[in-house]
């Protein structure tokens, strides 16, 4: 497992989260490098978002721990954005957290957001708001970029763009990513690495090979359901 | 005719006043979605603040900044109060806000007791068009038309503006994106409680000021606010002067003590017609 | 493990048990109270006795309509009014005061019917704006129908309840608390039934309430109707009780007095009004007392007045947003030692 300089950048622990009596997350332990490509998928349900939610802090554990060395920011399920404001001021508010409120730099990583920059958010298409709120989670120069639900509504071509500019990210700046997915497939194709989440528990995790080579995961993650997930 | 024309300065003038309250209403309401039902208050204690500076001997302009910034403050304890602490249930928190106009209530018989008072404005009358308007009114519409200016520099082209802004839209987004929602609606109550404030300074002088001034502040601010459903300050600086006009005429033209009474009435009228249409388009 | 399952549910009975029948001796212990009391106190107390259950009844209204269609009126008082001025008008107008007694809750109920039609349409702040502007309007007819109402200067001369040997402040708190005492027993009975259950399900989420078939207009109304019906027989029984009304006895505070005692008790509970009304009118009677005492500021009892509504509203939604009843319920069950 890559580790960084030092340890991971997320490390979870025997993590619990309640929703009133009913346990949406139960004893989860997961790792993510400096710099690694992980992918936490399952099935609707699961508690992929309530994860997500508890890392980036809205949310608070019943029990276990949560270290992260560095920030996050996440890309929300369903982009939401700020739909009567621009592109610009879109990302610009990204950068609540951090001095440097430019979104010069965005431009120069996705090009396409450079074109649309004024046009106002709710009027673009699923694919270019997806990237916006790429862009956005950007602007808070993370050390882990969480990613829920990147295919969610978009035609495969657009999200296998989108999966092109997450690998570069990845692969040019070293970012990390975790990357939440109800689609196996993509995620098991992106991410060297992969758990899978079921009902509050991870019931597997290893490197992507190994996974998509397991009969679980086909059964369960790869046959007839992916494909129709796919089209 | 002169007499027409002059309730129609005078409503405009007054409604001004009016439009800044509901702004108040409007932003609180807007980032934190809580009905402040104490607006009103944040407008009499400014008067209040405005009246004590100027006997103290402070000059005009001095004691009015001192009383808006005052309100402000009040905003800001108001919104700590009841966003700050804990998150509180939209029905609680209208409570609260009743609670918050009491306790001001209090405060101000205290600290000024329980008799009507007056401070001056800005004195003096001028022409129009063969009616005579006191320049008092003519500052409430320059000082809205200012406000108003300021306001959608901000919203439109600050940092912070957009910022709130996005938090009004969507809140759980903003938050998402690292930014301190809570924080942002204790502002929103600071702001509200200096838009209240400036209301207060400009609309008390023209009337006696009690304690309970708050409650005919609150409810013509808010009606203004409704016009803008709450979200929109423009619209509600329509209301605010429709409704302004609208009380000088029945106090004009007819009682002056069914001036309130109407207004109330044709503005339940118009929440309940759009209520009505809301329904049949869902 | 089944033995287990049984030890704890029956541990979990055995602490609601335990806490029921608390709350059994507790009603016990204040109807026995507060029927005994009466012939104790001195006129002036029994005023103040008398106010305090005309206020049980307005406020377990209140609370019926806030914890059961959780809505919010700040138009409560206005109601009171209402029911104070059909009966005094009718018995005035040469009716027998008890039928006229009858004609305040029943009237005032029509009132909020009519009105409640298309206010009813709206929601949360609106409707808590709509209540209180009705309560304005309402002051404002009354003030300037002078011919039918008095105006400003008052109604005078209403006819006693009860003819002479019952005129008495004495009678009229036995009146006050049979009344209450049905108002209680009669809510108690409409939140247990099905309706009932079906209305608490519109509180917590009127979507859902639609969908498992309890429609959600007419039991508002309902709810809303007698709401008002209870506030108006309370009104019925002070216009004979002190035989003059004006605008001035029902002002907004009254209203937001309502509210008070309705919330602070516990939302949505008989009982919790019940209590919200004792620790009021006690609290507020206290700062009377303290607050009239030679040597200290005039206005100090209305700052005090004041002070107490809006920390109590205040400090009620922050520390215990559930109410004191249920708050003690909680803290009684987790209390007992197992």
């Amino acid at each position: 497992m890559p580790d960084g300089a030092g340890g991971p950048v997320l490390e979870v622990t025997d993590l619990v989260v309640c929703y009133g009596a009913a346990v949406a997350l139960d004893r989860v332990t997961l790792q993510v490098g400096h710099g690694e490509m992980v992918a936490l998928v399952g099935p609707n349900g699961a508690g992929k978002s309530t994860l997500l939610n508890t890392i980036c802090g809205i949310l608070r554990p019943a029990a276990g721990s949560i270290r992260l060395a560095g920030r996050v920011a996440q890309v929300p399920e369903g982009r939401q954005l700020f739909p009567d404001m621009s592109v610009e001021d879109n990302l610009r508010v990204g950068a609540w957290t951090v001095k440097e409120r430019n979104p010069a730099w965005i431009y120069d990583l996705l090009p396409k957001l450079a074109e649309l920059r004024q046009r106002t958010a709710g009027t673009l298409s699923g694919g270019e708001q997806q990237m916006v709120a790429v862009g956005r989670a950007l602007m808070a120069k993370p050390d882990l970029l969480a990613v829920d639900e990147l295919s969610l509504g978009l035609a495969p071509m657009v999200v296998e763009q989108l999966a092109e500019y997450l690998k570069r990210l990845n692969a040019e700046r070293g970012m990390a990513i975790l990357l939440v997915e109800q689609n196996a497939r993509l995620a098991l194709d992106i991410c060297p690495r992969t758990y899978v989440l079921e009902a509050g528990q991870i019931a597997l995790e290893g490197p992507s090979e190994e996974l998509r080579q397991s009969q679980a995961v086909q059964a369960a993650y790869l046959g007839g359901r992916a494909e129709l997930m796919d089209s | 005719m002169g007499l027409l024309l002059q309730l129609l300065l005078t409503g405009i003038a007054i409604g001004c006043g009016y439009a800044l309250l509901a702004t108040g209403f409007v932003f609180i309401h807007r980032v934190t979605r809580v009905v402040n039902f104490a607006q009103g208050g944040f407008a009499v204690i400014a008067g209040f603040v405005t009246y004590s500076a100027l006997a103290a001997g402070l000059p005009h302009g001095v004691s009015e900044v001192l009383a808006v910034l005052a309100a402000a403050l009040v905003g800001l304890v108001v919104g700590v109060l009841i966003i700050g602490l804990r998150d509180t249930p939209p029905l609680a928190a209208l409570i609260m806000t009743i609670g918050v106009g009491f306790c001001l209530w209090a405060l101000e018989v205290a600290v000024w007791g329980d008799q009507p008072l007056q401070f001056e404005g800005l004195g003096g009358v001028f022409a129009v068009a063969g009616v005579s308007i006191q320049y008092q009114y003519a500052l409430i519409v320059a000082v809205t038309a200012a406000t108003f200016a300021l306001l959608a520099l901000f919203f439109g082209h600050s940092y912070l503006g957009k910022v709130f802004t996005a938090c009004a839209s969507n809140p759980y987004a903003a938050r998402l994106a690292g930014i301190d929602v809570r924080r942002v609606g204790i502002i929103a109550f600071a702001l509200g409680g200096g838009l209240g404030g400036l209301a207060g300074v400009l609309l008390l002088s023209l009337r006696s000021l009690t304690f309970d001034s708050d409650v005919d502040l609150s409810i013509n601010g808010f009606a203004a606010a409704i016009f803008g459903g709450l979200q929109r300050p423009w619209l509600a600086l329509v209301g605010g002067v429709v409704l302004g006009i609208f009380e000088q005429l029945i106090a004009g033209y007819s009682r002056a003590s069914y001036q309130k009474a109407v207004s109330l009435f044709v503005i339940l009228a118009i929440l309940v017609w759009r209520a009505a249409r809301r329904r049949e388009q869902t | 493990m089944n033995a287990h399952l049984d030890q704890a549910t029956s541990k979990a009975t055995g602490r609601l048990t335990r806490v029921r029948s608390v709350g059994f001796w507790a009603v016990l212990l204040v109807g026995v109270a507060s029927v005994a009391a009466p012939p104790f106190l001195d006129e002036g107390q029994q005023t103040i006795y008398v106010l305090f259950t005309l206020s049980v009844i307005a406020s377990v209204g209140l609370s019926l309509l806030m914890g059961f269609a959780g809505q919010v009126s700040l138009g409560q008082g206005a109601f009171y009014a209402l029911g104070a001025y059909t009966a005094g008008l009718l018995a005035k107008q040469g009716a027998p005061p008890p039928l006229a007694l009858l004609a305040a809750p029943v009237g005032t109920g029509l009132i909020a019917a009519a009105i409640g039609l298309p206010v009813l349409r709206l929601r949360g702040h609106y409707l808590a704006f709509a209540t209180l502007a009705f309560h304005l309007i309402v002051l404002t007819v009354i003030a300037e129908a002078r011919p039918v109402t008095g105006g400003d200067l008052g109604l005078g001369g209403i006819p006693p309840l009860l003819p002479a040997p019952f005129a008495t402040p004495l009678v009229y708190c036995y009146v006050g608390w049979l009344a209450a005492a049905f108002v209680i027993l009669l809510t108690g009975n409409l939140v247990r039934s099905r309706p009932g259950r079906g209305l608490r399900a519109l509180a917590s989420s009127e979507v859902g309430a639609a969908s498992s078939g309890v429609a959600v207009g007419p039991d508002k109304l309902k709810v809303f109707a007698i709401s008002a019906a209870y506030a108006g027989l309370a009104g019925g029984i002070y216009a004979f009780f002190l035989s003059y009304l004006s605008p001035g006895s029902f002002p907004i505070l009254l209203s937001i007095q309502f509210l008070v005692m309705a919330t602070v008790g516990g939302m949505g509970l008989v009982w919790g009004a019940v209590a919200g009304a004792a620790i009021i009118t006690l609290l507020l009677q206290l700062l009377q007392i303290l607050a009239s005492q030679p040597g200290l500021p005039e206005t100090l009892p209305a700052i005090l007045n004041y002070a107490v509504y809006g920390l109590v509203l205040v400090l009620a939604m922050l520390l215990l947003p559930q109410g004191i009843l249920p708050t003690l319920r909680d803290r009684l069950s987790r209390r007992w030692p197992e």
